[in-house]
């Protein structure tokens, strides 16, 4: 479970959908190292990978936002494939 | 170069060291690698072996007749080129390792007490033989790309120059710099300009921590410029040299391209595509810094999309070849297996192409002589002056130097054959 800070701090989040009907929320970990320069594509490719290897086989549906308020999608996957 | 007096050998020293100096030159100019380059010491080490070799080739001369084509090593040891250089024992052994692996020593042979023979690259010597790819081809293929893949880091001049001390973060003798000035010392894409103007030490662009905007509020008119302006303004970029707008439609160009032919299955948020179109500026268009026209642009791109026709054919060929996502693909500092690698591939087909031209023009010109000593044709009416002269347009219209060399080589054979002819009929008669 990540700190609050750090949630605020997360450029992406995922919402994730799971077949035991739980729905969690991940917020994605932007930087390289303490003091990087935040690259979101790299926290949404950790969000991806998260979804694909830790959680597999174990989710429905999940979608990376931006994580502000009414933030874009940026992401959608269904049943262990990006759509 | 070697001179005939009196059927003796003779190098002359000049000659010698400006050839290595020019084989040392081209050597470096070809590597990437700091570790691969040939530094002040290397060179040092290796005008210290020409100039005993010379020395104790031209005594042999006087002594002895010397064949050109199999001449003696250099005779030494390595202790002894170590005081002469003053160094020790171990830095003469690493410099002729890395001499040896530019090719500049061709062969080595240990002798244990009787020291180590030295051979010297016979271009050194200027006995290289001719060929027809011989010269820079990566020059010869596109000197935009040339420039971006020999970037490594230079040499410190031997002589210290003396150069003022910059500020970067100085307000000193400078006015506030407007965005399209940063922009183009950057040539950054919208995305990273962002972020470039986000530094924490920059001059008059810090950035609102809670609203991520631009504090500085000219720059921030320019973003939100209506369209007829940024047509001015491009007009104007086109005019001081290449628009940037043009370069990086350039880079949206190849990255489409790239898309649809490498990665038609993957999907890409726009945070990705933002990050992958920044690194192909990087690394494949080496961030825009080279001020060409827009002709040499367009052909560079024309590489770049045959570059990648090229990995696609690769991957066609077998399933065991893959190539990785394009964030790792195109990363500057991806030397295993990115985008970089195929540039090597693309000089290689360009080499052979130069080389198999250059082979068909060749046995063009030498039937023409064949068909000319036959009075066959209309080389009838032409005088040989008329036929050299004809080939020697045609070829010079290729602008290729080791061309015109190769060619000199063949017309000497034709003739000296057609010489031989004549004077074995003779003979018969």
């Amino acid at each position: 479970m990540l700190s609050e800070r750090m949630q605020r701090e997360a450029l992406s989040k995922c919402i994730v959908w799971f077949y035991d009907g739980n729905v969690r929320t991940f917020y994605s970990l932007d930087k390289t190292h303490k003091r990087a320069k935040p690259n979101q594509a790299l926290g949404i490719r950790r969000l991806e990978k998260m979804l694909l290897e830790t959680f597999k086989g174990q989710w429905e549906t999940a979608i990376v936002y931006e994580n502000k308020p009414h933030g874009n999608e940026l992401a959608k996957f269904k049943k262990g494939a990006r759509v | 170069m070697k001179k005939t007096t009196n059927h003796k050998l003779h190098f002359d020293y000049g000659r010698v060291f400006q050839n290595t100096k020019s084989f040392i030159d081209l050597h470096n100019s070809r590597q990437t690698k700091l570790t691969q380059k040939l530094n002040a010491n290397h060179r040092a080490t290796a005008e210290l072996i020409v100039r005993l070799y010379l020395k104790q080739l031209n005594k042999a001369a006087q002594l002895d007749q010397l064949d050109t084509k199999s001449l003696p090593g250099f005779n030494t040891y390595n202790e002894s080129l170590a005081k002469c250089k003053g160094c020790t024992k171990r830095t003469i052994i690493n410099h002729r390792e890395r001499l040896v692996n530019a090719r500049f020593i061709i062969k080595e042979n240990h002798c244990g007490q009787g020291g180590v023979e030295i051979w010297l690259n016979p271009e050194v010597l200027g006995m290289a033989k001719l060929s027809t790819t011989c010269g820079d081809n990566v020059m010869k293929i596109g000197e935009v790309a040339s420039l971006f893949y020999e970037k490594a880091k230079n040499f410190h001049h031997l002589v210290h120059e003396q150069q003022e001390q910059e500020n970067n973060n100085s307000n000193v003798g400078k006015s506030v710099t407007t965005e399209k000035d940063h922009d183009q010392e950057y040539g950054v894409l919208p995305h990273r300009r962002d972020h470039k103007s986000g530094k924490a030490t920059g001059t008059g662009h810090e950035q609102d921590k809670n609203t991520e905007e631009n504090a500085n509020p000219a720059s921030k008119q320019q973003e939100q410029l209506p369209e007829n302006q940024l047509k001015v303004e491009k007009q104007e970029q086109v005019a001081a040299g290449v628009g940037r707008i043009f370069l990086l439609s350039l880079i949206r160009q190849l990255w489409a391209y790239v898309r649809k032919v490498l990665y038609p299955d993957l999907i890409f948020s726009d945070p990705e595509e933002c990050e992958i179109l920044n690194l192909i500026w990087e690394s494949v268009y080496g961030k825009l810094q080279w001020n060409a026209s827009e002709k040499e642009w367009l052909n560079y791109q024309e590489t770049a999309y045959s570059r990648i026709n090229m990995v696609a054919r690769w991957l066609a060929r077998s399933p065991g070849h893959w190539i990785p996502k394009p964030h790792i693909y195109f990363h500057p500092n991806n030397e295993r297996n990115g985008f970089k690698k195929t540039w090597q591939w693309y000089v290689k087909q360009e080499t052979l192409k130069i080389e198999i031209r250059n082979q068909l023009l060749l046995q063009q010109a030498k039937a023409e002589w064949q068909q000319h000593g036959q009075n066959k044709e209309w080389f009838r009416q032409k005088t040989r002056l008329q036929l050299f002269r004809i080939q020697q347009k045609r070829l010079a219209n290729f602008r290729d130097e080791s061309l015109m060399q190769a060619y000199e080589q063949c017309l000497q054979r034709c003739l000296q054959l057609q010489n031989l002819k004549r004077k074995q009929s003779a003979h018969a008669q």
